[in-house]
């Protein structure tokens, strides 16, 4: 696997290139925001295309191409689609890509969203909507880097492996964990309701540790059991109505699609 | 000579998707086109039936760069809603929490995306090679402004703090204290930085357009205050009035609608520059210093200059913050910011805020069960696309005149497109 790592161009660093689909662009920067190692980890790569901060054309060729945002039209699902065709690797970043993110939450009824912020003529810049979808839907994605908004050292972590060829295992504990290794007193204690139980795991809990319950936004994790979750969130006297409501928040595509099956 | 159209495809170094058309028949600019072409997300509509805790956390993702003045409008709106008073601590630290991000959004916005066009690159990578201690400063600026923002929010990019009512976490003493410092060792760099984008070449253009900012008698408010003026027309308006000085309304080659002043019918800007210009005399000092050796002072017009007007407001906020820094550390501001107690109730309210890229409002509806029943949001670029484009059609119609190159005009649109701070993920939301 990963022959791409001694790049397709011969001896030449593997060339990279960054996309964005429907999402708020805050993954991107928060690649951005570690300036002391930004050089360090651009020095590694040829840095193809990267619109956010460069205004170099995209190359015919690229051996990672990494990708922000959920898929909302028909004119993205091709560009996506394509990306894929030409790309050796991809790599998904952030919950918009992964799991439809906060934009899934639209996925209900996208046309009576449109309607409601556009009235009945939805701008032709729009394009050609559907229900926001991960990315994953379509095309095969190499790695992710989970959360909203990823972790630098996250998204360092994976670019290593995908360029230098590990594995492309994903986290599937939960993050229920981490709340223990940090010392963190369960939200659940408090009368708060948290995600933590059936999210993966890889934050460190940042959110439990600052006080605020998990919102999931690293998606339900395949060790996940719901059933059981439910269980414990009404063992604490929460409203289980209520904990699957939250849940929906960066999870509406994955429980739609369970639903389904 | 037929029509030709020139096209900026898919804008470089700006937040979100947008692209350039302009219309050129027989040496004539015909037409003038920023086609915003971000994907839609219905922000306003998804929040509905959603209960008012999520809300900030939602509204958070409506821009990365932008998320505080999102979460803390958001939660203004809310606070409003329920009849929620925050203690004056609170409000204190939300105002640092606002600030750090435009410390964060003016360093990213000066050099990693509008320098370029000066310094002939592509990008900001190169400078590393031609002025490595420009570099390292101009990074060295953005980081703390990110540290700013995770010291307070727990992250750089969304905040996990801020709450309805107050703060789940706040720093510590030691922690406002050495940011202090931090803040005080960055204000020479920020001095140079309104010196350096002076020093940049711009082209002669006066917007004719209105512009809006937030103000308050003696004050440069950025999250304070719920009146805002119009510059030219000098009205003052509280922020419920908000649809009785502008209106919005749909193009079909934007996702973004686009907004007027109603009365006049002008478009309007808002940003740095506009609030320069409504509280030139409450700058801090430093920065009024700053500014008077760049040459800018009210009335400023020359929409390139918002560059210029960033750097101003980064030595302002470094020294506010510092100051907020201190007083936070000390026991300055009243109360603690440890959430309040409050009632879900049904209600109706209005956060208003200076991002830093302009005006932004979130206006709020909640049923008796503290579940969104409307929601309606106005961004700082959403406001100021339509004066965008009049300015560009301005720019392109003088350089049309003087013959210039089609490469050369191109670029100096796209400059002046970079100079209003654009958020295309922001004005489609």
């Amino acid at each position: 696997m990963a022959n791409y790592s001694l790049s397709l161009r011969g001896k030449q660093n593997p060339r990279v290139v960054f996309f964005a689909f429907a999402s708020c662009f805050g993954c991107q920067l928060q690649i951005t925001n570690k300036e002391k190692y930004l050089l360090d980890v651009l020095g590694q790569v040829d840095l193809g295309y990267w619109q956010l901060i460069s205004g170099q054309p995209l190359p015919q060729e690229f051996d990672v191409a990494v990708i922000e945002g959920a898929v909302t039209t028909e004119e993205a699902a091709a560009l996506v689609q394509e990306i894929r065709q030409r790309a050796q690797c991809v790599i998904g970043i952030g919950a918009c890509a992964l799991t439809g993110g906060i934009p899934g939450i639209a996925s209900d009824a996208v046309d009576q969203h449109a309607q409601m912020v556009y009235g009945e003529a939805l701008p032709a810049a729009c394009g050609d909507i559907f229900a926001p979808t991960p990315i994953k839907k379509y095309i095969d994605v190499d790695f992710e880097v989970p959360c909203c908004p990823v972790d630098f050292y996250g998204f360092v972590d994976v670019l290593q492996r995908a360029l230098y060829g590990s594995n492309k295992a994903i986290q599937t504990t939960s993050m229920c964990g981490s709340c223990k290794i940090n010392g963190t007193q369960c939200l659940y204690e408090q009368g708060q309701i948290c995600m933590g139980m059936v999210t993966r795991a890889g934050c460190g809990a940042r959110c439990p540790k600052l006080g605020r319950p998990c919102n999931g936004c690293a998606g339900i994790t395949p060790d996940a059991n719901l059933e059981s979750a439910y269980k414990v969130v009404a063992s604490y006297g929460q409203d289980v109505e209520m904990f699957k409501q939250r849940l929906v928040l960066f999870n509406a595509q994955a429980l739609s699609s369970a639903e389904e099956q | 000579m037929s029509k030709e159209v020139l096209s900026i495809d898919h804008m470089a170094r700006v937040e979100g998707h947008g692209q350039v058309k302009v219309s050129i028949k027989e040496g004539v600019v015909e037409s003038v086109q920023m086609q915003i072409d971000e994907p839609a997300r219905f922000f306003e509509s998804m929040v509905r039936g959603r209960r008012f805790d999520e809300i900030p956390y939602i509204a958070s993702r409506i821009c990365g760069i932008c998320s505080a003045s999102h979460v803390i409008t958001s939660l203004q709106a809310i606070e409003q809603a329920f009849g929620i008073t925050v203690s004056e601590r609170t409000r204190m630290l939300r105002e640092l929490l606002v600030y750090g991000s435009y410390l964060q959004n003016h360093a990213t916005h000066l050099y990693v995306l509008a320098a370029p066009d000066y310094l002939k690159q592509q990008s900001v990578l190169p400078l590393a090679n031609m002025d490595k201690g420009l570099f390292d400063k101009a990074l060295a600026l953005k980081s703390l402004g990110n540290e700013l923002c995770n010291m307070v929010g727990g992250r750089s990019i969304h905040p996990i703090t801020a709450v309805v009512g107050g703060f789940t976490s706040e720093p510590t003493a030691q922690q406002y204290l050495q940011m202090a410092d931090q803040l005080d060792a960055a204000l020479e760099f920020a001095k140079e930085t309104v010196d350096v984008f002076n020093g940049f070449p711009t082209p002669m253009l006066e917007t004719d357009g209105d512009m809006m900012a937030m103000v308050e008698q003696g004050a440069y408010p950025i999250s304070l205050s719920s009146r805002f003026v119009l510059v030219d027309s000098g009205k003052e308006y509280d922020c419920s009035e908000l649809h009785d000085a502008i209106e919005e309304y749909a193009v079909a080659h934007s996702g973004a609608l686009f907004a007027r002043v109603k009365e006049s019918k002008k478009p309007y800007m808002v940003g740095a520059l506009a609030r320069i210009n409504a509280s030139w005399n409450n700058i801090t000092s430093e920065a009024k210093f700053a500014a008077a050796k760049a040459g800018i002072r009210p009335p400023e017009r020359n929409p390139f200059n918002n560059n210029v007007a960033q750097a101003i407001e980064l030595v302002d906020a470094v020294q506010r913050c510092a100051q907020l820094c201190r007083d936070l550390a000390g026991d300055k501001f009243e109360g603690t910011t440890k959430p309040v107690e409050f009632q879900v109730k049904a209600g109706h309210g209005i956060g208003f805020n200076e991002a830093p890229r302009g005006t932004v409002f979130h206006d709020l509806e909640f049923d008796e069960e503290g579940r969104v029943i409307h929601a309606a949001i106005v961004t700082p670029t959403a406001q100021n696309v339509a004066n965008m484009e009049a300015d560009m059609m301005k720019l392109a119609c003088d350089l049309a005149a003087q013959n210039v190159s089609e490469d050369e005009l191109k670029k100096q649109v796209e400059m002046l497109v970079r100079a209003y701070d654009p958020c295309f993920s922001c004005s489609v939301h």
